[in-house]
């Protein structure tokens, strides 16, 4: 039973994150000065959580990748010293428009889901 | 594990084993550009640091679980509506017409003839100047910008078909997860066979080129031709068909016969380009990247490599990527 309370947890997680990924990494983008790559906006968010982000990074890269496709982000590719060359993104004006839209719907979904979870409802 | 970046990408070769190669390239590129950076940061303690860079970044298992099913959700976002499956024949055959697949291999058609110029000229000037340059010391660097450029080339031409032919290509280029200096790097594109199948394609890329372009234009000509047959006999007034000194009128009976078999030509060719853009799409994919049984053989290879490896290494405990 235990097991399987395990995988539905984990399977929440991932419907979860699902949504909220991109709306992390818009934020990140948005606050930063400069173009960051993958392994540079992972460690921002490693930093902000020190208890340990709900997500692997290693789920980031698509995520930013499918941004991209989308017009979110723009980048450009740098050789580098240590490993393949780094893909450097930095927001579009329409990352930022999309990003103050999303934050409204989030702070919406997030006031909703803690009024019926702290029974104001009903 | 293996405590290496090279362990890691071997084992997440592994994990990928069986799915789509272009989908591995990916994969493991976005990992390796993430575990060196994360190691070169780290400068004292090259294991822990690679234990928390994979803690952090995620087991091969997780990685490969997270990129096939982001693939599945993807490949149903961008793979168009099915057909419905009880249509007759006969509109099936001209519901090619609305094939997106078809024009994009018509389109890709063309292309192929300005490409495979552009392909050709590349490999043939690159590999003379450098075989005639390789005397002097400029011979060197040469050959390295020709290599850049035939890599250049192998991701861009798979952009291209899978931008017109729809057949799932890398979407980060190809690295080999070699470490180490530039020497090391630049040394591994000559070993990399995928270097040579891709010069060997920018060559073919001509004749096939060539060959697409005229089934084209000769297919389309005379459709369109036998067509407009009767409407120019017609403003005319003289026999269209001239073959020595006799000209030949159509019967006025035949102008409809005329304009269905010219329309029923352009259909005919939508097929046939629908036909030859999906063995292209085949080729391209075999040579740029490789297939998925390459692909597993690959990880087999890997796989034997890596235990025969860390079997030797175990008495002096597994080195991190030292870099």
């Amino acid at each position: 039973m235990e097991a399987n309370e395990d995988a539905m947890l984990r399977k929440f997680r991932k419907e979860l994150n699902a949504g909220t990924v991109s709306l992390v990494l818009l934020a990140i983008m948005d606050r930063s000065a400069d173009p960051l790559y993958g392994y540079q906006i992972a460690k921002s968010i490693q930093v902000a959580t020190p208890d340990g982000a709900p997500l692997k990074q290693g789920t980031l890269y698509p995520v930013l990748r499918s941004m991209e496709e989308n017009g979110l982000l723009v980048s450009r590719v740098e050789p580098s010293v240590s490993g393949p060359p780094r893909k450097y993104y930095s927001i579009t004006d329409h990352g930022r428009a999309v990003f103050e839209q999303w934050r409204g719907a989030w702070s919406h979904t997030r006031d909703f889901v803690d009024s019926i979870l702290e029974g104001n409802v009903g | 594990m293996d405590r290496t970046v090279e362990g890691y990408l071997a084992q997440l070769r592994q994990q990928l084993a069986g799915s789509d190669p272009a989908l591995t390239q990916d994969a493991l590129y976005d990992a390796e550009e993430y575990l060196r950076s994360a190691l070169a940061e780290a400068h004292d303690h090259p294991a822990e640091a690679f234990d928390s860079a994979v803690e952090a970044y995620g087991t091969p298992e997780e990685i490969a679980a997270s990129y096939r099913g982001a693939e599945l959700t993807v490949r149903a976002a961008l793979k168009p509506p099915a057909p419905r499956s009880n249509r007759s024949p006969l509109s099936r055959f001209f519901g090619v017409a609305a094939d997106p697949a078809a024009w994009g291999a018509l389109f890709y058609m063309i292309l192929a003839f300005a490409t495979g110029i552009a392909y050709f000229t590349i490999v043939v000037t690159g590999l003379s100047l450098t075989a005639g340059l390789l005397i002097l010391i400029v011979g060197i660097p040469f050959a390295l910008l020709f290599l850049a450029v035939v890599r250049a080339v192998s991701f861009a031409e798979g952009r291209i078909v899978e931008g017109l032919l729809g057949v799932r290509m890398p979407r980060r280029p190809r690295n080999v997860g070699v470490q180490g200096d530039l020497w090391t790097r630049v040394k591994s594109w000559f070993t990399d066979y995928r270097t040579w199948t891709t010069m060997l394609y920018m060559l073919l890329q001509l004749p096939l080129g060539i060959i697409y372009f005229t089934v084209l234009v000769t297919g389309f000509a005379t459709s369109v031709a036998t067509i407009m047959l009767p409407a120019i006999q017609e403003a005319a007034d003289s026999p269209v068909i001239r073959i020595g000194e006799y000209g030949y009128l159509i019967e006025p009976w035949a102008y409809p016969l005329l304009v269905v078999c010219g329309l029923l030509g352009l259909v005919v060719m939508l097929w046939i380009a629908r036909g030859i853009g999906y063995m292209h799409g085949a080729y391209a994919k075999a040579m740029l990247v490789g297939t998925v049984e390459q692909g597993q053989q690959w990880a087999a290879d890997a796989a034997t490599s890596q235990t025969s490896a860390s079997s030797q290494s175990t008495a002096g405990d597994a080195p991190g990527g030292g870099n």
